[in-house]
């Protein structure tokens, strides 16, 4: 999937805006928004706050996880556990670089959150590649993934799931040949018993 | 105000369209990320376009410089490519896999037809369109005995043990993963709301059931 995918899924996540208009509740098919209050706190889907504060219509509350303290502590834990923690959000990157982006002014220290996000992600991303290492060379063929965030599952897909389906191909080619090995041998001493054996390989 | 006065005489059909849209979503999500291709969601998309073709009708009420107009047309928007590439997603699979779903397609029942009637009929008409062509530009200048379009040679399957990411929506036990080179079957459960990578087939049944999100 393209990131632009998956930043669109993370465009219906709800924010707290502060509108300095006032309107009615509007019903939108995926569930009614408002009413607006100039002034008063109302939680939108971000698509819709990023339209807003583009035309200067709104002012963006940062989510309750955005800010310099959590967002340490969240870095702190991340780094001292061997295991990936739960996200405060399950597309922080995506809120945060689309929120800094567009409402950088209406975030207290916006330019550290920045800072801190890329590392929190940049120490998953370390400890995804690791990982996965690791997990290739144990062969294995299942993984868990749990409190892997949408983005960082998609930065792996070029890779990890089309590794897995070689190693997969490649397995069964061994397989295959080694009972044809086998069968060959019994061949040779025993027309009778090849067959048998490779009826049995077939069946099961 | 029109608008208003109709939305809460029809709050039940609110609350079904965001249920709908919700649908949507996960089978878009499913289509995109599944290997082979699953069954139509007709019903889904039609309903969908339904509400679509309200809220403009609706829309064009308003006045032009309606602070709400912009807002549900970048909704609708929003919608519109969601089915787009749904549409678009399941159009590529039938390219690709064309001569392999007609095939299967022929043994099922109409009620577990995997292909949409129009998409049914772009698959035929997209196997036929290719033999012609092959026939036209290739085929008949060769010796007479090359000249057999051959649709065998030509079929692709989905490799269905490939690998996908999924999110378990409910508890699932016992997913039985197909050995590995000494041979041993593997069993796995999946918990309500975890996230795995694990080759498809093992789980297809999960996909097409709804217990199971591909992601």
């Amino acid at each position: 999937m393209d990131p632009s995918v998956v930043e669109f899924l993370a465009e219906d996540q709800m924010v707290n805006i502060v509108p300095s208009f006032s309107c009615d509740r509007v019903f939108l098919i995926c569930g009614e928004v408002g009413p607006f209050r100039a002034g008063l706190p109302v939680k939108v889907p971000i698509w819709l706050a990023l339209n807003l504060r583009q035309r200067q219509k709104c002012r963006v509350l940062p989510p309750d996880w955005m800010n310099v303290e959590q967002l340490l502590q969240a870095k702190e834990e991340e780094s001292q556990s061997r295991f990936f923690n739960k996200m405060p959000s399950e597309h922080y990157m995506v809120e945060g670089r689309l929120l800094l982006g567009i409402a950088a002014e209406d975030i207290p220290q916006a330019d550290e959150i920045r800072t801190i996000l890329k590392d929190i992600w940049d120490i998953r991303m370390s400890k995804l590649r690791s990982s996965i290492d690791a997990f290739i060379k144990t062969g294995g063929t299942h993984a868990k993934l749990d409190h892997l965030t949408d983005m960082e599952i998609n930065s792996i897909r070029p890779l990890l799931p089309h590794a897995l389906d070689e190693m997969f191909s490649l397995q069964r080619v061994v397989r295959t040949h080694i009972f044809l090995y086998i069968s060959n041998i019994f061949l040779s001493r025993n027309n009778s018993s090849a067959l048998l054996l490779h009826y049995f390989i077939i069946s099961t | 105000m029109e608008e208003f006065g109709d939305a809460i005489s029809s709050e039940e059909e609110t609350v079904t369209a965001q249920k709908v849209l919700k649908t949507l979503k996960d089978i878009w999500l499913n289509e995109r990320n599944c290997p082979e291709l699953l069954q139509h969601q007709t019903d889904v998309v039609d309903c969908m376009l339904d509400q679509i073709h309200q809220m403009e009708d609706n829309l064009c009420k308003l006045k032009k410089n309606d602070f709400r107009v912009v807002i549900h047309r970048q909704e609708l928007d929003r919608i519109r490519y969601i089915i787009a590439d749904y549409l678009r997603v399941r159009i590529n699979k039938i390219e690709q896999y064309a001569i392999h779903i007609l095939e299967q397609e022929g043994k099922r029942s109409p009620e577990d037809a995997v292909l949409s009637p129009a998409e049914l009929k772009f698959a035929r008409e997209f196997v036929a369109n290719m033999e012609s062509h092959f026939t036209l530009v290739a085929l008949r200048h060769m010796p007479s005995n090359f000249q057999h379009f051959d649709k065998d040679k030509l079929t692709i399957a989905p490799n269905i043990s490939s690998h996908v990411f999924l999110r378990a929506k409910r508890n699932i036990t016992g997913v039985v993963i197909e050995g590995d080179s000494e041979n041993r079957d593997e069993e796995v459960d999946l918990d309500e709301n975890s996230q795995h990578i694990m080759q498809y087939k093992p789980i297809a049944e999960y996909v097409k059931s709804g217990a199971v999100q591909l992601i």
